[in-house]
């Protein structure tokens, strides 16, 4: 069962190859600069391909696959064509047990991808261990809001998985003034309890009077709503807030239709943008406040290569990019910036070590614009919310106004208590 | 005060009627073959996307939203024949094995399905996006209520008596009785087991089927779906009694209104209140409710 499992991964990742092979004739002309090998470059890919994060590991998977083909194409990388190969990302255990693989048995330079925090968790310390760069796509190493790989040499981290809840406060302050009580429906694991906590926190900054009346933890996968939504109703919040990000979110706003729920209170949905085009128009009202995290497909000031980006991935599967693509298109490109700064000064195929080092504090320009890797691993970048909109071409909402929030400004520096940060920080000024 | 009342009440109901569709399922199959189908949450979820995949046809050809019932509950039903080979294919060559050996072949099934499902149909949730929507809302005693709720509930109503109808007052359900009672004896009097067997399975696996047809209008089918129902559908016929048709119907009532309730008073309690009672009926009444009846 295992080894054929593996061969079928191995058959997806040729596919992915073959995805880059299409570049082959260009890069063949390519020439690998002095003291580069011709051979390709290999670069591991974990992507979870089962259960309900699935769509999001698939759009990972391919924001990376339409890197290496645009990378094959322009000559790879130092010359060296790029090769993917790809893993599945499962439990924590077998995916460490992938990810070693990757590098002993495949060699590979760097390996990328990581979304569950619970496995990520587990694949900091390995990478610590095998000495062999890590680029997490949007898996962190914390546990709960505590930071547990503070001085990490070999594993880059995404960013930290309270941001968008900080986000989706400040705006709520904003946006949704004289809100005076609050209900949370968030997934019943770390994530969705410590957004919810982060939440609370930061908007009691802005209204100390603010009454949270009703917290609700459903278990990942639920999907039958009714009977929280009936617990909603007789709550009778102002706000409704909640860090679904799955398909649950759809499930929930169509639910929510069915009784007319959102005709009498506000809601934010931090995280729901993972999931943008099967909130359709329908079911999903207007005046919603909703998280697209770190790349929002329609941006009207994004980028031409946003755009070429969105253009070509509607083309080719028929839906728009959630924001997962550009974590990992993010964490290629920067390997690759990574690669080419460090042969500058060491004059041939870098190690692995300097690579890493050429990674720290890194910036490139990313599909959501310029992202960059703090000195201590961790991703910065913007994240996108607004409020939710009908007015659009699409049979789905998006939002207008678009906010931008970079990590900068809104996310705890290194070190510290993230509670001593947060009452020191807000509300934000200005 | 009696909106809230009512908006728990139905939410509970709404949710025992899809139990019941599944628990019913296990509970025909376990009492006529002894086999405890795990599959049947796999039914489920197939039932579900088949019926997706159906009502989109039906509307991308045109069809009327306001039918879109007619092709739900067509393909639901359809897909119920995958019964059959289940059934002829694989489990009657199992029936004399261990039951530990028939659970781990049913559960190879759950796997199978899971994996069946995510390469025809992919691994983004999968929905009828606002057909749900179509039917609009009743007003009860001050609650909002989707029509589309009642039309499942009703449903559901509707296959139990019919099930009941069938097992009492009609030969079938007699053959299915004497079976379920005394194997030797209805083959001796000249049952055909491998037939009764065959149609037995087919009925659980349609009830499942066309449980998550019915459903997956009000939310979105995803390949796991199944799973989360089986810990539910378990529940059910621990409190119901293995076997026993009127106990998957109480079951389904007693686990979707305590959970309904749990949650709008105590929502930690969500699960956890489940599996009291199902401790508490094990410690007291280990048959279960309605246990020990045949079917």
């Amino acid at each position: 069962m295992k080894s054929s499992r593996r061969e079928f991964l191995k058959a997806v990742g040729a596919a992915a190859v073959g995805g880059g092979a299409v570049g082959f004739p260009a890069v063949a002309r390519a020439q690998a600069r002095k003291g580069v090998p011709s051979e390709p470059v290999k670069v591991g890919v974990l992507a979870i391909r089962a259960g309900i994060a699935a769509a999001v590991g698939t759009a990972g998977l391919r924001g990376t696959e339409w890197w290496a083909e645009r990378v094959n194409k322009a000559g790879g990388i130092l010359g060296r064509p790029v090769q993917l190969i790809v893993e599945e990302e499962s439990n924590p255990k077998d995916t460490v047990e992938r990810y070693r693989r990757l590098i002993l048995q495949e060699k590979v330079e760097v390996v990328l991808g990581g979304i569950s925090t619970g496995v990520t968790l587990a694949l900091g310390p390995v990478a610590e261990d095998m000495g062999a760069p890590w680029l997490s796509w949007d898996g962190t190493t914390q546990k709960g809001v505590e930071e547990t790989m503070p001085n990490p040499k070999w594993a880059f981290k995404s960013v930290d998985n309270e941001f968008e809840a900080i986000v989706a406060a400040v705006l709520t302050a904003k946006y949704f003034k004289g809100i005076k009580t609050v209900a949370g429906i968030n997934n019943d694991y770390s994530y969705g309890h410590d957004c919810w906590e982060t939440y609370q926190h930061v908007l009691r900054r802005y209204t100390p009077d603010v009454k949270f009346v009703l917290e609700l933890f459903p278990k990942l996968g639920v999907t039958d709503f009714t009977s929280h939504i009936a617990s909603i109703q007789q709550a009778k919040p102002d706000l409704l807030m909640s860090s679904f990000w799955s398909g649950d979110t759809t499930i929930i706003m169509k639910q929510a239709a069915a009784v007319g729920l959102f005709k009498t209170m506000k809601a934010v949905f931090t995280t729901g943008g993972g999931v943008h085009d099967s909130l359709k128009k329908e079911f999903t009202p207007e005046g919603l406040l909703l998280g697209y995290n770190s790349m929002y497909f329609d941006d009207p000031k994004g980028s031409a290569l946003l755009k070429q980006f969105v253009r070509e991935y509607k083309a080719k599967h028929n839906e728009y990019p959630p924001y997962e693509c550009d974590h990992a298109y993010f964490c290629a490109e920067s390997f690759k910036a990574a690669a080419e700064k460090a042969y500058a000064s060491a004059g041939q195929w870098p190690t692995k070590a300097q690579v890493v080092k050429a990674l720290e504090g890194i910036e490139v320009e990313s599909l959501s614009g310029r992202r960059s890797w703090r000195g201590d691993h961790i991703q910065m970048c913007n994240f996108f919310q607004g409020v939710t909109t009908h007015k659009n071409p699409y049979d789905f909402v998006t939002i207008n106004p678009v906010e931008v929030m970079s990590t900068k400004v809104a996310m705890k520096p290194a070190g510290g208590k993230l509670l001593d940060w947060i009452n020191a920080t807000f509300p934000l000024k200005g | 005060m009696t909106a809230n009342l009512v908006n728990i009440l139905l939410g509970g109901i709404f949710h025992a009627a899809i139990l019941f569709l599944v628990a019913a399922g296990l509970q025909v199959v376990f009492g006529v073959q002894r086999i405890f189908n795990l599959a049947c949450g796999s039914f489920y979820a197939l039932g579900a996307y088949v019926g997706v995949t159906a009502v989109r046809a039906f509307t991308g050809a045109g069809g009327s939203p306001a039918l879109f019932i007619v092709p739900l509950v067509f393909g639901g039903l359809l897909v119920g024949l995958v019964g059959v080979v289940v059934e002829r294919g694989l489990l009657s060559f199992v029936y004399d094995s261990d039951e530990a050996f028939q659970l781990l072949l049913t559960f190879a099934l759950v796997l199978m399905l899971e994996d069946v499902i995510r390469l025809t149909w992919g691994t983004a949730p999968y929905s009828t996006a606002g057909l749900y929507l179509v039917y609009g809302q009743v007003t009860l005693l001050g609650a909002q209520v989707p029509v589309y709720n009642l039309i499942v509930i009703g449903a559901s109503l509707g296959i139990a008596v019919g099930i009941g109808w069938l097992l009492t007052r009609t030969a079938f359900g007699r053959i299915i009785r004497a079976t379920a009672d005394n194997r030797e004896m209805a083959e001796a009097l000249g049952v055909d087991m491998r037939w009764v067997y065959a149609k037995v399975f087919t009925l659980g696996t349609a009830l499942g089927t066309l449980g998550g047809a019915l459903v997956i209008p009000t939310t979105a089918a995803m390949s796991e779906m199944g799973i989360e129902l089986i810990v539910e559908a378990f529940a059910v016929v621990v409190i119901g009694g293995l076997g026993s048709m009127r106990g998957a119907f109480v079951g389904a009532l007693v686990v979707g209104v305590f959970r309904a309730v749990a949650i709008a008073v105590y929502p930690a309690l969500e699960m956890l209140l489940i599996y009291l009672i199902v401790i508490a009926v094990l410690v007291l009444r280990p048959r279960g409710l309605f246990g020990g009846a045949a079917v």
